[in-house]
């Protein structure tokens, strides 16, 4: 069980991840965790494995992208009381022990927010061109946001029920990453970063962003501050 | 004349929308109201719009103005894009709605 987390909401965003959705969630259930897989839109059986898994699915009718998902799993969290919320990536990147690592620094640093990174930890297999793209969009977001992060790509977090009730993400695609970031930012809120280990291995690689991904995050950024 | 009559009521068209525009995306309308209002004022008075594109090395006074005319086609793009975010906001707070209140629930929770 994790440790002193009574409440502890695990948000999974997952679009057409059967390969690996089951095992996923039944390794976060296994620890203890709440698990909500938000279903994106999924066009393969995503949902259904997710819930024979043991998670609560929320079915978004068409897909909108990872940002909407983990939105909407946040809101839903929320409503059913959650007091500390992780957001988890569904390919299986991610270690199940890392979360109650997150969930301990909330409340060792008194913070609202635990941000995993991967470079601060030891991370194998990681391709040199997946480092180089994720390092360009940590140098850009330190830019804009001010925020002293060292991945800002990670999908692992951990927030308190008052951290995540100042997340409100518009960016529903990619860009939320960023975007979750700025809301951080303006919250005033405290942070912390914490070591965690991502696997990276063909599926999840292939799931991954891509160097275009990265201008269509510049423009969608960009565009939102066009518009009120 | 009537070229005269016919763009500045086109001018004045965008402008109106440009203003309508301002309140929800102010960079976007204003940069289209100035737009306007500079290719209002080079119909009305061609030999100005010589005059300035000679000193701005574009040569022909009706070049500037379809220069003119191709910012604010660009800017009235740009706001249709925006629009068309807009929408898609409503849509997924629309679609998180359906999805939270038809959340299926693993036996236990139930």
């Amino acid at each position: 069980m994790p440790p002193n987390t009574p409440a502890a909401w695990v948000i999974v965003a997952a679009y057409n991840e059967a390969p690996v959705i089951g095992r996923v969630v039944a390794e976060l259930a296994g620890c203890g965790y709440r698990v909500v897989v938000v279903d994106d839109g999924s066009t393969d059986a995503t949902g259904a494995l997710a819930l024979t898994a043991g998670a609560a699915v929320l079915t978004h009718p068409v897909n909108l992208g990872q940002g909407a998902a983990l939105q909407t799993g946040i809101a839903f969290a929320l409503r059913r009381g959650a007091d500390t919320i992780v957001t988890f990536d569904a390919d299986g990147q991610h270690r199940a022990g890392d979360a109650a690592v997150l969930i301990t620094a909330l409340a060792a640093n008194s913070a609202d927010f635990a941000l995993g990174s991967r470079f601060l930890a030891a991370t194998p297999a990681m391709p040199a061109s997946r480092r180089l793209l994720l390092r360009a969009a940590t140098a850009f977001t330190r830019l804009t946001t001010g925020l002293h992060v060292t991945d800002t790509h990670n999908g692992l977090r951990a927030l308190t029920r008052r951290g995540a009730s100042r997340i409100a993400l518009r960016q529903n695609r990619m860009a939320h990453a960023s975007e979750i970031l700025h809301c951080i930012a303006r919250s005033g809120l405290a942070y912390v970063e914490v070591p965690v280990t991502v696997d990276y291995n063909a599926y999840s690689l292939a799931k991954g962003q891509r160097f275009s991904d990265s201008l269509r995050i510049l423009l969608d950024l960009s565009a939102h501050r066009l518009h009120r | 004349m009537i070229a005269q009559i016919g763009l500045s009521i086109l001018l004045g068209g965008i402008m109106a929308y440009a203003f309508s525009q301002y309140a929800k995306a102010p960079a976007i309308g204003f940069a289209a109201l100035a737009a306007a209002a500079a290719g209002l004022y080079f119909v009305w008075l061609p030999s100005h719009a010589t005059w300035l594109a000679e000193r701005a090395g574009i040569g022909r006074g009706v070049d500037l103005i379809i220069y003119v005319w191709v910012v604010i086609s660009l800017l009235v793009m740009l706001n249709l894009h925006l629009k068309l975010r807009a929408q898609t906001e409503l849509i997924t707070a629309l679609t998180r709605e359906i999805a939270i209140a038809n959340a299926r629930l693993p036996p236990e929770t139930k």
